[in-house]
């Protein structure tokens, strides 16, 4: 056997195991969605080919377009709230701004572990009527039959679960701005310092400048993340009451495994993969028109 | 020396303990809330149990098939992390040592698998399982958690072991030393550092995981810990004691994990969004 065919073979050997479960999981499928999304189908007999229908009869149900906008706000909080926030406080704990900031950190972090099940569950008792608000809420107002009326009301009931997700992923963009901070060359900071420039220059001219492409990278994770929310959602209210907070991928799960709409599930998916890709695309020209600004 | 003014240390001060207080007390009154019984808690949902009540942790436990959903956490949660990170890092050798044209299209390709969600494959993939006899097997749920783990770990791995130095290979192939002998006895042991973040953040993935198993499987004995737990939220118990105690068992030992494993963890976030 020559050099050259042992090195191939290995290649092959290394890569291939991999690769065959991933295409036949991951790629395969996505491909089978795709051409699901044109047809009606139970899930038996053969799938009957309908061309655009679904995605008109998707656009034109009320119901999406209630989960789609809840959607957007979360992509909204994530962008504006979460990472903003973890910024601030990444920057913070890197300029040693408080005392004791291994321990906030730690504390900040700390809800990414917990399993988004178990997040929601908790939020629920402290958000139900023996919960921690509605108890103070009661003896502070000495009115006992005070409740939360939020979760009745069609346009504000998600504000509580996008509040849930800042605090659950605040702390992730916090730990990913702080590593990135340290790798900062001090030097730099150390010399604009020695120049007589404010903390508040040294963050807008050199640090903010510095972390573009990171922020970027962030906010496709945010977006991507925003569009496929499911677990705490689905845990919390199921989308209820009267589909009030439910988003995109619920609206999937119920029509495909409830309703056993095959076809037209598939297609609200790819609906969520054209999303998610459209709009990283437009953050990806956005950020890049900042960075060609700061350049 | 005086860097910050008085009110932007107070509000910074403010900024980090509100984040911490909303961490800390949820997590305090759900564990307190836990030893007491549903009478006390929705009576008094603020004060510390009256005495320790243990009952909630023992029914949660037996009612809730908890046992079982917890070893088969731990099976879904061990199997599936060896074999990501095995595939993954052998994958990623490939990828960034060999030098293929192939390689570029492959990397390619699971670049693309970093931006498909679950949800866009659940549908076919639970049609898929079905039809090969896989569904509601413990087989259907490992392999899709190592497909949907492999993008993000070959990113890892491949960028980490382009980092070795190439002349350690050269040198180990005029030794006449193979390319599984240098996988093995060169680049799993240089790469450590990156494996124990692969590990770690796999494990922490598959752990939580909750959507595959939810539509996968419909067998209790094979459903993992999420699931459990879900099932306490509506028609099985209205008892918040018992919910409670599910909620701590299910939370407790990943506070643990994550206290010992703080700084692996927070590699493998930062590792994901660092530009090249």
């Amino acid at each position: 056997m020559t050099f050259s065919r042992q090195k191939h073979l290995s290649y092959w050997a290394f890569v291939l195991p991999g690769l065959l479960v991933f295409v036949a999981i991951i790629i395969f499928p996505v491909v089978f969605s795709l051409s699901l999304s044109f047809t009606t189908w139970k899930g038996y007999g053969s799938p009957t080919f309908i061309g655009m229908e679904n995605y008109a009869k998707i656009f034109a149900d009320s119901v999406f377009l209630h989960s789609l906008r809840n959607n957007l706000l979360i992509v909204a909080i994530s962008v504006f709230g979460q990472i903003p926030l973890g910024f601030l406080l990444a920057f913070l704990l890197y300029r040693k701004v408080v005392r004791h900031g291994a321990f906030y950190q730690t504390m900040i972090f700390l809800p990414i572990t917990i399993s988004p099940v178990v997040v929601a569950l908790l939020w629920n008792q402290i958000f139900s009527s023996s919960g921690i608000i509605v108890t103070i809420v009661r003896a502070a107002t000495k009115n006992p039959q005070y409740v939360m009326e939020i979760f009745e009301d069609k346009s504000l009931a998600i504000v509580p679960i996008l509040f849930v997700l800042l605090w659950m992923h605040t702390g992730t963009y916090m730990i990913i701005y702080y590593a990135n901070l340290q790798k900062m060359t001090p030097s730099v900071l150390e010399a604009a310092q020695l120049d007589g420039a404010s903390e508040g220059q040294m963050f807008a001219h050199i640090i903010l400048p510095s972390m573009v492409g990171t922020i970027a990278t962030t906010a496709i994770f945010a977006i991507s993340g925003s569009l496929k929310a499911f677990d705490l959602i689905y845990a919390m209210t199921g989308g209820g009451p009267a589909h009030f907070t439910e988003v995109i991928a619920i609206y999937m799960y119920v029509n495909t495994f409830k309703y056993y709409k095959y076809g037209f599930g598939s297609a609200v998916s790819i609906v969520i993969v054209v999303l998610a890709v459209g709009l990283i695309l437009l953050l990806q020209y956005i950020s890049g028109k900042i960075e060609r600004k700061f350049e | 020396m005086k860097r910050y003014s008085t009110v932007g240390k107070v509000l910074s001060y403010l900024l980090m303990i509100s984040f911490t207080v909303l961490t800390v007390v949820p997590l305090v009154w759900m564990i307190l809330s836990a030893f007491k019984p549903h009478a006390e808690i929705v009576r008094h949902p603020l004060m510390p149990p009256l005495s320790w009540y243990f009952d909630n942790f023992v029914l949660a436990w037996t009612q809730g098939h908890l046992g079982i959903y917890f070893l088969n956490s731990i099976f879904y949660s061990v199997v599936a992390t060896v074999v990501t990170v095995l595939l993954a890092l052998s994958g990623g050798y490939a990828l960034s040592k060999f030098f293929y044209r192939s390689g570029k299209f492959i990397y390619m390709l699971y670049t693309l698998g970093l931006l498909i969600t679950v949800h866009s494959v659940i549908v076919p993939l639970f049609i898929m399982e079905t039809r090969l006899g896989i569904s509601n097997t413990r087989l259907g749920v490992v392999l899709p958690y190592i497909a949907f783990g492999l993008p993000f770990q070959v990113f890892l791995s491949t960028t980490y072991i382009k980092g070795i130095p190439d002349s350690i290979q050269e040198s180990a192939i005029i030794d006449g030393a193979n390319y599984f002998q240098i996988f093995w006895r060169i680049i799993i042991p240089v790469a450590t550092p990156i494996i124990s973040t692969m590990f770690i953040y796999t494990f922490l993935g598959n752990w939580n995981e909750f959507i595959l198993v939810l539509t996968l499987t419909s067998e209790l004995s094979i459903r993992s810990l999420p699931v459990g737990i879900n099932s306490f939220a509506g028609g099985m118990s209205r008892d918040y004691g018992l919910q409670f105690a599910a909620l701590v068992i299910g939370t407790v030992p990943m506070i643990i994990f994550y206290l010992i494993f703080r700084d692996k963890i927070a590699q493998g976030f930062a590792a994901g969004a660092t530009k090249e």
